[in-house]
């Protein structure tokens, strides 16, 4: 049913998550809808606190509740809702149907325990084999992220960053996972070392038909790994669809604002055209478009209402009342 | 030729470790002229940061020599050092740990003016009013601390507290990778006018290459405490020589999806700068290494203005 190209293999339908943080609720998700096909990368993008990793804590279950609380939403994986699986369902598909790569290899990784065993937990927790053969395949990945198998023996604090976000890698892919969430898991990273690290999810993945997300606030990073773009602002997708639509087409005032902040390496411009103001505070939205106080474009209209989405052709879609009116 | 502002002669930063001498900078020379960028560029632990920090005497340098206007600034006594203070300052990558979280924004700005002992008690608050205008930071907002402010507002408070006094010169150090990119455009914007206004020369050092590439006039590149190449930035990215920076350039990430690079992809790590061995220190990961990269090597002006140490660039760049 997987293969059905009808059915996107995960899809989360109208997500809604708050946090209550001194007496205040944060609004960090807000109808939140995305689906990622099998073997395709999703990219989400979006500034610090915009909702980006909250979204992907929501489909692993592995959000704080308490102070976050999911109020609304499903979270569909091959049609099933994971938000309304019991516990020990939700174990099974943890790591073995859906695994996360975190963005600090240094708090991800136990700094007590080998990282052979790290990577052999998974396994041996998943898969029906003993403990010795849970070691072997934990170094079979090793070798795969390009460390010598020689080295499952070591503890975290021996490898370098890049080594070590590479064996959290390899833990994240030791059961092949049907979904992979990458969050901001190269930012931490050299240049030259990200490069590495890119080639490496982007090779495995092709092997292992693996769907992904991968989450950054770096547009360089989505133009070179994803299929698909949703670019998140304020806990709300304002602009989505495929990389193409979105890196020649960028429609969105925010979505248009971010391209203008970012020194491109290919063109000179004397000066960056930065987007005003700052990113609205969470627990005081804006009563319309999130986006309206920073937008040079505002109207009354768009301080009043919410704005829903709004099909540009394709699978291109603005969360904006003025777009595909202009130009 | 002008007279550079400042000039970095053979400089050696050593530091003593456990293990050995750790060579953070190792052998570096290059100038910056008044009111330009100089853009230093590398991964971490390459000694930019240490570079920047020698050069406004926070580190004694351990060997070579810095001239400031002119002046051998290498070793300095402390009421000398008060002075070049007022002249050379610095902007800090985290905001949040180079600001003093018990000093509100005003009290922030307004310590290095009182300090320099050059004004009265109503000209103080008019210059700091006008500092904290320059740099974009509302009224409002002046009794402040630290912890109130977001990482834009907080970075704004650390480049004016460093740009008080008017300097000649600013090590900016990361200044804005701890920002969003639309935040971290609007600092760059006013780094850029405030240079346009005051004539202020930058040491701008950062991973990141489209920043540099953005605001600088010159660029150093550096690898595990190496010069490895400088030249102007157009130049630079147009023609990179070194092994290091073509590899470098090609692993960023570009946001044009049709006109895909090939990367160059590095194999290994980078290796340790303590006790390291004579010669190249990119050797070991270099696709061209030989030999001879094993022997200690030169900067060399290869064409005009564009210095590279390597001695294979020839063979590798015809």
């Amino acid at each position: 049913m997987a293969e059905n190209k009808q059915v996107p293999f995960l899809e989360v339908k109208d997500l809604v998550v708050h946090y209550t943080s001194e007496g205040k609720e944060i609004h960090a998700v807000n109808h939140v809808s995305l689906t990622v096909k099998k073997g395709k990368t999703l990219g989400l993008v979006g500034e610090t606190g915009a909702g980006k990793t909250t979204i992907a804590k929501s489909i692993l279950r592995i959000l704080p509740e308490p102070p976050a609380h999911v109020d609304h939403g499903e979270i569909l994986l091959d049609g099933k809702d994971l938000l309304k699986l019991p516990n020990t369902e939700m174990q099974k598909i943890r790591g073995k149907r859906i695994s996360m790569i975190f963005q600090d290899p240094m708090t991800a990784l136990n700094p007590v325990m080998r990282v052979g065993e790290q990577i052999a937990e998974g396994i041996a927790l998943h898969e029906k084999v003993s403990k010795k053969e849970a070691e072997e395949k934990a170094k079979e990945m090793l070798e795969m992220v390009g460390i010598p198998g020689s080295r499952c023996r070591d503890y975290p604090h021996q490898f370098s960053g890049g080594m070590k976000q590479r064996v959290v890698i390899a833990m994240a892919l030791a059961c092949s996972p049907d979904l992979l969430l990458a969050d901001e898991s190269t930012t931490a990273l050299d240049v030259t070392i990200q490069a590495q690290v890119l080639d490496i999810i982007k090779e495995l993945q092709q092997r292992l038909n693996t769907a992904m997300i991968m989450i950054t606030h770096d547009l360089g990073i989505i133009a070179e790994v994803c299929d698909e773009v949703a670019v998140i602002y304020a806990g709300e997708v304002i602009e989505s669809g495929s990389l193409e639509e979105i890196f020649d087409h960028p429609t969105h005032p925010y979505t248009i604002g971010l391209f203008g902040s970012l020194p491109d390496i290919n063109s000179d411009v004397e000066r960056l055209s930065p987007i005003a103001g700052m990113p609205p505070d969470p627990s005081n939205l804006p009563q319309g478009c999130a986006f309206s106080p920073r937008c040079p474009h505002a109207t009354e209209a768009c301080r009043k209402a919410k704005v829903a989405l709004q099909n540009l052709g394709g699978t291109h879609y603005c969360r904006c009342i003025k777009a595909g009116k202009e130009d | 030729m002008e007279q550079p502002l400042i000039e970095v002669k053979h400089l050696k930063k050593f530091f003593d470790t456990p293990k050995g001498t750790l060579h953070a900078v190792d052998d570096v020379t290059f100038s910056i002229g008044r009111g330009k960028t100089m853009g230093v560029v590398g991964e971490s632990g390459c000694g930019k940061s240490t570079l920047g920090r020698t050069l406004i005497h926070l580190y004694e340098s351990t060997e070579g020599q810095i001239l400031f206007e002119g002046e051998d600034i290498t070793h300095v006594s402390k009421k000398k050092l008060h002075e070049l203070r007022e002249k050379m300052q610095i902007i800090f990558q985290d905001p949040f740990a180079s600001l003093n979280p018990r000093m509100t924004v005003e009290e922030t700005i307004r310590e290095p003016l009182e300090l320099s002992g050059k004004f009265k008690k109503g000209a103080l608050m008019d210059e700091t009013e006008r500092i904290m205008d320059l740099v974009g930071i509302d009224e409002r907002l002046r009794h402040s601390y630290p912890h109130e402010l977001d990482g834009g507002r907080r970075q704004r408070v650390g480049i004016g507290r460093a740009l008080a006094l008017n300097p000649s010169f600013v090590v900016c150090d990361e200044p804005v990778s701890a920002l969003d990119v639309s935040i971290q455009a609007q600092v760059l914007n006013l780094l850029q006018d405030l240079q346009e206004k005051s004539g202020v020369a930058y040491m701008f050092v950062t991973h990141d290459l489209s920043v540099v590439k953005h605001i600088s006039d010159h660029i150093c590149v550096m690898y595990l405490g190496q010069l490895v190449e400088t030249t102007t930035s157009k130049e630079l990215f147009a023609h990179p020589m070194h092994p290091y920076t073509k590899a470098l350039l090609s692993a960023i990430p570009s946001i044009d999806i049709h006109n895909r690079k090939k990367r160059i992809i590095l194999e290994g790590e980078i290796v340790s700068p303590v006790e390291p061995k004579p010669g190249c220190r990119f050797a070991a990961r270099c696709p061209y290494a030989t030999q001879k990269c094993h022997e200690p090597q030169q900067l060399r002006e290869i064409s005009p203005e564009h210095f590279v140490s390597c001695c294979r660039v020839e063979d590798i760049n015809s």
